[in-house]
């Protein structure tokens, strides 16, 4: 059981192994998108770790990869058009990264280390638990970046009225991708710390 | 580890390759009325916003569209609408296409009634820089073209032009909005916009 939750803390696929920080930037100036970015990622990993951990005995060693792929990207897709189909307005935030889901390398990651040398039920908890890991670290920096950087959270206002009438401004730099990675890099480096400690 | 034929990879390929694009194609043939109908409502809205509608709820902006305005027919199959403004006023509504930095940017003009001052615009974008280029979407943005005439002084066509802050120019304040710092590709895409688009509707 341990070992499956390594993703959310010892090993987690941000903090500490640096894998999918390209869309950690991207999708986290607001909570919105990123929990739901947080959960298309643990969807997509999750039925793609079962599906090549199912195909296992039976995909040719060769060309492995190109059906990694091809699971990847149809589960990506599919993602893509019930988005655009039932949340159209998250799906315009996210934008091009739902596609690029494709490109995270946390789930080529988990389907080559993982899925293709285990069994179905193992891999579907590892998927998600690494997609877990994963979102954890979009909400907290998300979390950062929409207090500070709008003053809202999910939207709704948090920093009061007065504040503003008393000269508090949003520091509009956390909006843009530069402190996204100023962030992420602080919580690599705090997790560093702990770890070594 | 096991040896696969060359048959059987092409085989294996092939087969998983079909039925991924079937399954595919099905989900988005079934899930487009969903998604044309989001694409449409968000249309309504945003030129219903223009022309003063402000706080219509995405689910009810169709009908209230469908209500307040008609497409009109142009022989050159320019997108117009005639529109009955929140103020009650008679307006046209005119679809306007440009480039952004990263992607196309586009957006609805509400002329009033007799063609000369602008009632309200609506822009969105595909791709445009959150927090810089994105911020033609936003409020203050839009605000700004409220009011402004398509004519100069002496009835010249003129457009509204989107400039610098602060340019000295001989275009006078009330046919110019200042444009976004920090967006200066963004925004000479609106200005383009606006002089090419509303070229044509002087009828």
């Amino acid at each position: 059981m341990k070992k499956y939750l390594g993703p959310l803390s010892k090993d987690n696929p941000v903090l500490v192994q640096t894998l999918g920080v390209c869309s950690a930037l991207a999708v986290t100036a607001q909570m919105k998108p990123a929990v739901v970015m947080a959960l298309s990622v643990t969807v997509v990993c999750a039925c793609s770790n079962l599906i090549i951990s199912l195909m296992r005995n039976t995909i040719p060693p060769r060309v492995r990869i190109i059906v990694q792929l091809l699971v990847v990207s149809f589960f990506v897709i599919l993602v893509d058009q019930v988005l655009q189909a039932l949340l159209y307005d998250v799906s315009k935030m996210l934008s091009v990264f739902v596609g690029l889901i494709i490109t995270n390398c946390i789930i080529m990651g988990r389907l080559e280390a993982f899925a293709l040398s285990h069994k179905p039920l193992p891999s579907l908890v590892d998927g998600v638990m690494n997609g877990l890991g994963y979102g954890l670290v979009l909400v907290v920096v998300a979390f950062f970046r929409e207090l500070l950087g709008s003053g809202t959270l999910w939207n709704h206002p948090v920093v009061p009225a007065s504040w503003y009438a008393a000269g508090y401004m949003n520091n509009g730099l956390m909006i843009l991708p530069p402190m996204a990675l100023i962030l992420v890099g602080v919580l690599i480096w705090a997790k560093g710390e702990t770890r070594s400690s | 580890m096991k040896n696969f034929s060359n048959t059987y990879i092409f085989l294996y390929i092939s087969a998983l390759v079909i039925f991924v694009a079937v399954v595919l194609s099905v989900v988005s043939i079934g899930l487009k009325p969903l998604r044309e109908a989001n694409v449409k409502a968000e249309k309504c809205q945003q030129i219903l916003h223009a022309a003063g509608y402000h706080d219509v709820e995405r689910k009810q902006s169709v009908e209230l569209f469908s209500k307040v305005a008609e497409k009109m027919q142009k022989a050159d199959n320019e997108e117009v609408y005639r529109i009955r403004c929140a103020d009650g006023a008679d307006g046209y509504a005119v679809r306007l296409d440009g480039k952004g930095l990263w992607g196309p940017i586009w957006g609805y003009a509400v002329l009033s009634g007799d063609g000369t001052t602008l009632k309200g615009v609506a822009f969105d974008h595909k791709s445009e820089t959150p927090g810089l280029g994105a911020k033609i979407t936003e409020e203050a943005f839009l605000k700004a073209f409220e009011g402004k005439k398509l004519y100069d002084k002496d009835g010249k066509f003129v457009s509204v032009r989107v400039l610098k802050a602060g340019t000295a120019s001989e275009i006078a304040n009330e046919n110019r909005v200042d444009a976004i710092s920090g967006a200066t590709l963004t925004s000479k895409g609106v200005d383009a916009m606006f002089s090419n688009d509303l070229l044509n509707i002087k009828d």
